[in-house]
């Protein structure tokens, strides 16, 4: 077991701040080698020197013992170093041969030679077993076939060394069972993986060994083999945080006070005859899986989409959400579940993406008052943990988890009295994520309801009061909080028992 | 304070250009830094900054209004026709400003309402309004537009000062105010900058973009105004190419394309650069063709610099890590 890749004392500076600060580890040949940490620990930023998309400030890596300098990701892949993007990177109205051979066009003359590109691309899907065609397009592929596809086109340049930023956090289980199995069967054929994810199931099931990075500092690397959870837990946030989502304060849910009822709502988008109630002071989650239409579902009592049919009665009273607006204005909050295409406005600083919802708020004849916005953000972050807590700050730049503190920071600052959170921990760091639960129990106190979906059933089950499981846009189960059974609700999710 | 210094770079670096250029031209004929020179390089700014105001709007939303050249015409050739039919300055003035609102409206119900592109839509109502403006005019233009209107938008206050500079100055002022103060403006910066996260945070997109446009095409509407004070003559014919000039001075003031940057002092810098680099190139004695060339390189050098301007920061940055480390 020698040291394949070496990192020696890397450092990498983005605009005042240090990202990564000198962090030295080996890697070793064939081994599948998880980087751990919170988000804006500095995981991806390493892996991006490694790939060559930006240098290093200072130090230096070694490649089976001869130093590397890559000044593009280029030089990267000629030296058998591929990546497989954390967000999906392809050209949707091309087909998959195309797609894959991107960049690296085979040609005769001036013309392509498309029948040797076929060749290859079909030897390679082959190789990985993937059930669609060189030919197909690549917009009539699903997410998880969209995931192998990307796969695909790093393993093109017989790579020595691939790395995996977060790969199922948009796969279904059978699509992450699939995912697994090609990585073992690289791992077979000697190549070293390099794995970033947050889910610490995965890092156990697949990973050999895991080095666990902090504020751009180099932890520790554990043997994965007879490692007890928590220390690696410890050892990500520095602090101890509870492992699981908990419910830390008595429940106080009020089932004789309806705050929302939703009546036979059907939308255009797939989900039917949804009825159910929010009580007061309870956090209802919304479980399914992919298809189940929760997200559009909720998007339609917001008022972002349009309803068929059905009715909603905020305090007995009917309301009629016709714009997100409409929605606001009864003080119903929504917490999008794609914080960067939906959540906020990317070259806004944190005051202003937390004053967006509730610029009425801070209007005082007409024109805008800028300290009372610069006060509002500086409370709300402290509240939620933002780090830093800069109301100057561009939310862009900060880490994930500090993002969706942020998109819960404006709607703190509306006051809503109902808050649809879709999924709110979503690929953020386990710290945040204790903070944001910890946030929504004081919203309960405060005598507020919130509606919460989730894919995660251990969030689901630890945080919720009641359950709502749906399967493909309709419900299949109301379970309360004493019937809460993994096995059951799975079972109502894939549409086995109604 | 750190970042309200930061946001400023794009501003600084325009009026530094601004500040050289003046020496450089003011060594190869220093006529050009005499006062009346000067006095003149921002009266003929305020037709293209004027326009430019309006324009500043909707680039930031993420839009482009292409009509405003053919707005300006239709603007110019309906205020002549009044002022001449003897309708007073103030009224004239006021009826501009609402056909200049209305007209920016057509474009913001096309694009918000029907979901046009704004490039689409405003090539769509840029020949409308042009077409609009002939037929009005039967193609004559209207001549002989009373002393006392022109006297009101562009008369003489002392020496080589004219009034269009105040009223040039007074919608800068405006025009600020609105975008970085009010409500209003930062829903411009939001939806430019992410128009779904906007609306999901209870924007009202339609009736906003709506009100960009409108609100937009009034700076044109103005710039019409101004420049039937200065020639005494409306013409359907006026101002081709003008939208490009509103649009480049945007562009060279630090507004980004794709929406949610730029700002009004900005956009002003712009404007009088572009008009400092004609007047500078006439007095110097350069051919006309070349001063073409010559402003097209301006552009293109000014998006270049915002790009280098990025990666300094970034050495900056490294270097107050290392600052930090220090102490």
């Amino acid at each position: 077991m020698d040291n394949y890749i070496e990192f020696k004392n890397i450092k990498k500076a983005f605009i005042g701040q240090l990202a990564v600060k000198n962090v030295s580890f080996s890697i070793r040949k064939g081994e599948i080698h998880a980087l751990l940490g919170e988000n804006g620990a500095g995981k991806t930023t390493l892996l991006n020197i490694l790939h060559g998309l930006f240098p290093a400030t200072e130090g230096e890596i070694f490649i089976g013992g001869k130093k590397v300098e890559f000044f593009d990701s280029k030089d990267a892949i000629k030296e058998g170093i591929a990546k497989v993007h954390q967000e999906i990177n392809l050209v949707p109205e091309m087909t998959v041969m195309q797609n894959i051979m991107l960049g690296d066009e085979k040609r005769k003359g001036i013309l392509l030679n498309k029948k040797q590109m076929y060749q290859e691309t079909e030897e390679i899907l082959k190789k990985l077993k993937c059930k669609f065609n060189a030919k197909d397009k690549v917009s009539r592929l699903n997410t998880g076939e969209k995931q192998m596809l990307q796969i695909a086109k790093a393993l093109k340049g017989q790579a020595k060394i691939i790395s995996f930023d977060e790969p199922t956090s948009s796969l279904s289980n059978n699509e992450v069972k699939t995912l697994f199995s090609i990585i073992k069967e690289l791992k077979s054929q000697g190549i070293t993986v390099i794995y970033i994810s947050h889910k610490l199931d995965e890092i156990y099931e697949l990973c050999d060994r895991a080095t666990i990075m902090r504020d751009g500092e180099y932890i520790n690397t554990f043997e994965i083999k007879g490692l007890d959870k928590s220390v690696l837990i410890k050892n990500m946030v520095g602090r101890d945080v509870e492992m699981f989502a908990k419910r830390q304060k008595p429940l106080r849910a009020n089932y004789l006070q309806t705050v929302l009822s939703v009546e036979h709502i059907s939308g255009k988008e797939g989900y039917e005859d949804i009825s159910f109630n929010l009580y007061k002071g309870e956090i209802l989650g919304f479980f399914g899986l992919v298809g189940a239409k929760r997200t559009e579902m909720m998007k339609g009592i917001f008022g972002a989409t349009p309803l068929i049919q059905g009715k909603i009665y905020k305090n007995n009273k009917e309301i009629k959400n016709c714009s997100p607006y409409n929605a606001i204005s009864h003080s119903i909050g929504f917490l999008p579940e794609n914080r960067k295409e939906e959540g906020f406005i990317k070259d806004l600083n944190n005051t202003d993406n937390m004053a967006l919802a509730s610029l009425d708020y801070f209007e005082r004849n007409f024109f805008q008052n800028k300290k009372q916005k610069y006060k509002n953000a500086l409370e709300k972050g402290k509240r939620v943990g933002l780090m830093p807590n800069d109301p100057d700050f561009i939310t862009r730049n900060l880490s994930g988890g500090n993002q969706q503190k942020v998109i819960v920071g404006k709607w703190l600052t509306t006051n809503a009295d109902i808050l649809i959170f879709d999924e709110p921990t979503k690929g953020i760091d386990v710290g945040s994520k204790a903070d944001i639960y910890a946030i929504m129990e004081e919203l309960l106190e405060e005598g507020k309801s919130i509606i919460m979906i989730s894919s995660e059933l251990p969030e689901i089950i630890g945080m919720s009061d009641r359950i709502i499981v749906m399967h493909e846009g309709k419900i299949t189960g109301v379970l309360k909080r004493e019937e809460f059974n993994e096995a059951e609700i799975l079972l109502r999710a894939v549409g086995g028992k109604e | 304070m750190k970042t309200k210094f930061k946001n400023l770079n794009r501003e600084i670096s325009v009026l530094t250009a601004l500040v050289v250029m003046t020496i450089l031209f003011g060594i190869i004929n220093p006529v050009f830094i005499g006062s009346d020179n000067l006095t003149d390089i921002i009266n003929q700014s305020t037709i293209y900054g004027l326009m430019g105001l309006g324009m500043t709007f909707v680039i930031v939303s993420g839009g482009i209004d292409l009509s405003v050249g053919s707005a300006f015409a239709l603007i110019g050739v309906i205020v002549s026709k009044l002022s001449v039919a003897g309708m007073p300055p103030l009224v004239v003035i006021l009826t501009g400003l609402l056909i200049g609102f209305l007209l920016g409206a057509i474009n913001g119900i096309l694009i918000s309402n029907m979901k046009l592109q704004p490039f689409i839509a405003t090539m769509g109502t840029m020949s409308v309004f042009r077409g609009i403006a002939y037929v009005l005019s039967k193609g004559m233009p209207i001549l002989n537009v009373p002393t006392q209107f022109r006297n009101t938008v562009d008369g003489i206050i002392a020496g080589n000062i004219r009034i269009s500079i105040i009223i040039f100055a007074f919608f800068a002022i405006i025009f600020h105010v609105l975008l970085k103060e009010t409500k209003f403006g930062n829903y411009v910066y939001a939806i430019g900058g992410n128009e779904e996260s906007a609306r999901l945070s209870g924007v009202k997109i339609t009736f906003n973009k709506i009100m960009i446009y409108g609100i937009g095409m009034m700076g044109t509407s103005m710039a019409a105004l101004v420049q039937i004070g200065k020639l005494g003559t409306g013409e359907a014919s006026a101002a081709q190419g003008y939208e490009l000039n509103a649009i480049a001075a945007v562009a060279i003031g630090g507004a980004s394309m794709a929406g949610g940057r730029g700002g009004v002092v900005g956009t002003v810098l712009g404007a009088i650069l572009f008009s400092a680099l004609k007047v500078g190139l006439i007095v110097s004695g350069v051919e006309t063709f070349y001063q073409y060339i010559a402003t097209g390189l301006v552009i293109v050098i000014a998006a270049y610099i915002e790009i280098i301007q990025a990666k300094l920061a970034d050495k900056k940055g490294m270097k107050l890590v290392k600052k930090e480390k220090k102490l």
